[in-house]
């Protein structure tokens, strides 16, 4: 392979000719190590049972879940009549629930071939004889943390054919498809690169486990959590009017229905209005109002997994028609009420500004690269952390370590 | 930057040693280690020196600080204080490129238990740069040479714990390292097993290595250690090489068919005396240096004593250990 080459061709004997992936030196030897490193951990995860057990488990119970809403969905369409826009397919909700359930069990699956990746090899001694060698901390880490990328993939392709019945149901594009798989596993890789950088720092496997366990929940309920918390001590002031709605059926300003020989006239539209469009008016003077900034927080929701799967995938947009009868799937309400949390109350609250604001099936600004952002940032500040415990000769070492 | 440095060891081996750094020393050398954890004082206080083409042995009780010095001596510990020097390398300052010079056999033995041990070799291989066309028949030879080659394509899982251990020899071996550190090689071995561990450690000094063994086995280090450290809580307590070892007095068993006529050649010689321990009806007694041991018997036999057995009742660095009167908790 292109290793043979490099120790023929020294670094002196640059031609032109040579194969760029040949490069000889640093680079080269850097990758080479972390293939090493890939390789022995593919070569022991793909001879242990259990991997795949949990392989088979998993499939059946994706199957399970598919075959579930679908019948579910047979069963509900008997009552459901058609209301003429194409909702006939159960495509995207099959693909939704399959898409939720992988993520679901994903982020189960992934801290287990993650978490015990370094601290497995302290315990059972194999870490300070890797470390002895010419492999560098970086190569250790990187060759892990690929590894074990590459084994929850597997779980990822596996689901494949359950979410491709969901498009064969019709309903979605290829493309719906493949951001959503390229999605998800992005999110499984930020759980391998948590679980492998607090491997890294862990004494024990069972303790990186539980800890990587308590960060995955962090991000899955965590989020949500501090996201509700953080809201309701958000408190702010919005300078808004009074929304009007047109077509309103009760005014609160009569008394009492008008007799019968009028039923119901048009409303007349106030005269101060400020802003309007089919559904309402803003109108009336600007008085603060007290909101909840929602935008200042929203950064916590981003950093849900669910969330940032759910609002990288790109829906058609909706009229206003398909939002009232709930055509839009669970990801799609996901991903739209964390927007609706990201613009705020000027932007949400209704007349904020005197303006009328769109509705909350209208968010066009994405939340999921801020989200998945902070994400790679904690796992790539995790890691470092990790990187600074693996380097030898060790300096200080925590409590109750041995070396080897 | 120091991933340049690591020479490939096809090329370590084709340079004479002496080709090397003109070096004041050379091999290991080690001096006023010092390195606490917390507030356990492991290493106080050591001072080791391992010259190329010698074996060293590293004696002590258990807790003397031998695994933490040797774990230092490998680059996986900073000391806290004090300097080492391999082969003229600095493994604190410059880790890869002593590295590549250091064979590192720890005590525990940590294989991958689901890989076999030609994968492991082959793994270590490519963690240590070597060239890809050589590491095959480089493992081969390994495994051979440490008596694993029937093994070879067993998981490591189903070793014993003395094959285990020979394969933790032979990944020591793999880059062919210009100091070795073994941390107790001995310990699980099978007699032939030993007798090949020395015949291997004995043809590696040849070469030119430099080789430290931590063991408490100290009648085989007398075979096959040049010289001996021996360390106590901490601090290295004394320097002594095998020869001034035997040259000390030590004591010697000394049985006859007739041990009263013994008793009694010895009583008149003024030579003092106890009842030895073994089974055998003998005595020990302590003798000054060989000499003096060689004239004991000539006096026995000329007295007309039928002795039927003389010998050291203890080995040469025991002798020592014991006499240190090292703390055993």
């Amino acid at each position: 392979m292109t290793t043979l080459h490099d120790e023929q061709a020294h670094e002196n004997q640059q031609s032109p000719t040579v194969d760029p992936k040949g490069v000889p030196g640093k680079a080269g030897r850097y990758l080479e190590g972390i293939t090493a490193v890939i390789g022995m951990e593919l070569r022991q995860r793909l001879r242990s049972r259990g991997w795949y057990i949990m392989l088979g488990i998993w499939f059946a119970l994706i199957w399970l879940v598919t075959a579930l809403v679908w019948m579910s969905w047979k069963a509900q369409s008997g009552y459901n009549f058609d209301p003429g826009f194409g909702r006939v397919s159960p495509g995207p909700l099959i693909f939704e629930a399959v898409c939720a359930f992988v993520l679901l069990f994903g982020l189960l699956v992934a801290p287990a071939f993650s978490a015990n990746a370094i601290s497995g090899d302290r315990s059972a001694g194999t870490l300070a004889i890797m470390q002895v060698t010419l492999l560098r901390p970086g190569q250790l880490l990187w060759g892990k943390f690929l590894a074990s990328w590459v084994v929850s993939l597997a779980f990822l392709v596996v689901s494949v054919p359950f979410l491709i019945f969901g498009i064969a149901q019709g309903g979605l594009g290829v493309g719906y498809i493949l951001v959503a798989l390229l999605m998800l596993a992005l999110e499984l890789g930020v759980v391998c690169a948590l679980g492998v950088g607090i491997s890294a720092l862990a004494n024990r496997p069972l303790f990186s486990i539980v800890v990587t366990y308590l960060t995955v929940a962090v991000l899955t309920f965590g989020t949500l959590i501090a996201f509700a918390l953080g809201a309701a001590v958000s408190n702010g002031t919005v300078e808004a009017n009074q929304p009007f709605y047109k077509g309103m059926e009760m005014y609160p300003d009569e008394q009492a229905p008008a007799q019968d020989t009028e039923i119901y006239p048009p409303v007349p539209l106030p005269t101060d209005v400020t802003d309007q469009n089919d559904e309402y008016a803003c109108y009336g003077p600007l008085q603060p109002q007290s909101v909840s900034r929602t935008e200042r927080v929203a950064w916590l929701l981003a950093m849900n997994p669910f969330v940032v799967v759910a609002d990288a995938i790109p829906y058609p947009a909706r009229t206003t028609q398909e939002q009232s009868y709930g055509v839009n799937g669970v990801f799609e309400n996901i991903s739209q009420g964390a927007r609706y949390a990201q613009a705020g109350p000027d932007a949400t609250f209704q007349c904020a500004g005197g303006k009328v604001t769109a509705s909350r099936f209208d968010q066009q600004v994405p939340l999921w690269p801020l989200g998945l952002g902070l994400q790679l940032l904690v796992a790539a500040a995790i890691l470092a952390l990790g990187w600074r415990a693996l380097r030898t000769p060790a300096g200080k070492l925590p409590k109750g370590t041995r070396v080897a | 930057m120091t991933e340049d440095q690591p020479p490939p060891p096809v090329e370590v081996e084709a340079k004479p040693p002496e080709a090397i750094p003109p070096e004041p020393f050379h091999g290991l050398s080690a001096t006023g280690l010092s390195r606490s954890f917390g507030q356990v004082h492991a290493v106080v206080d050591m001072t080791l020196h391992a010259p190329a083409g010698q074996v060293t042995a590293l004696i002590g009780p258990n807790g003397a600080g031998k695994t933490t010095l040797l774990l230092m001596l490998a680059s996986l510990l900073a000391p806290d204080t004090g300097a080492i020097s391999i082969m003229g390398i600095d493994p604190v300052k410059n880790p890869s490129a002593a590295r590549a010079k250091i064979g590192w056999m720890p005590d525990t033995l940590g294989v991958w238990e689901a890989l076999t041990a030609r994968e492991i070799l082959t793994t270590m291989g490519r963690f240590y740069h070597l060239p890809k066309s050589t590491i095959a028949s480089r493992v081969t030879e390994l495994l051979e040479r440490v008596n694993l080659s029937a093994l070879a394509d067993q998981k490591a899982r189903v070793l014993s714990r003395g094959q285990q251990q020979r394969l933790s020899l032979a990944r020591a071996l793999l880059h062919d390292p210009q100091v070795l550190l073994l941390d107790e090689p001995a310990s699980g071995l099978d007699p032939g097993s030993r007798v090949a561990l020395r015949s291997i450690l004995r043809g590696l000094a040849a070469e030119g290595k430099a080789i430290v063994v931590s063991s408490h086995v100290l009648a085989e280090l007398d075979e096959i250690a040049d010289g001996a450290v021996f360390v106590n809580q901490g601090r290295t307590v004394l320097l002594q090489s095998v020869e001034q070892a035997v040259a000390q007095g030590r004591k010697y068993s000394i049985a006859a068919l007739d041990a009263p006529a013994l008793s009694a050649a010895l009583a008149s010689l003024g030579v003092d005396f106890v009842p030895g321990f073994g089974r055998r009806d003998a005595v020990v007694v302590t003798v000054g240096s060989e000499i003096l041991a060689a004239n004991l018997l000539r006096e026995l036999i000329t007295a007309g004593v039928p002795v039927s057995d003389f010998g050291p009742a203890t080995g040469a660095l025991e002798e020592t250990y014991l006499s240190m009167e090292v703390e055993q908790p």
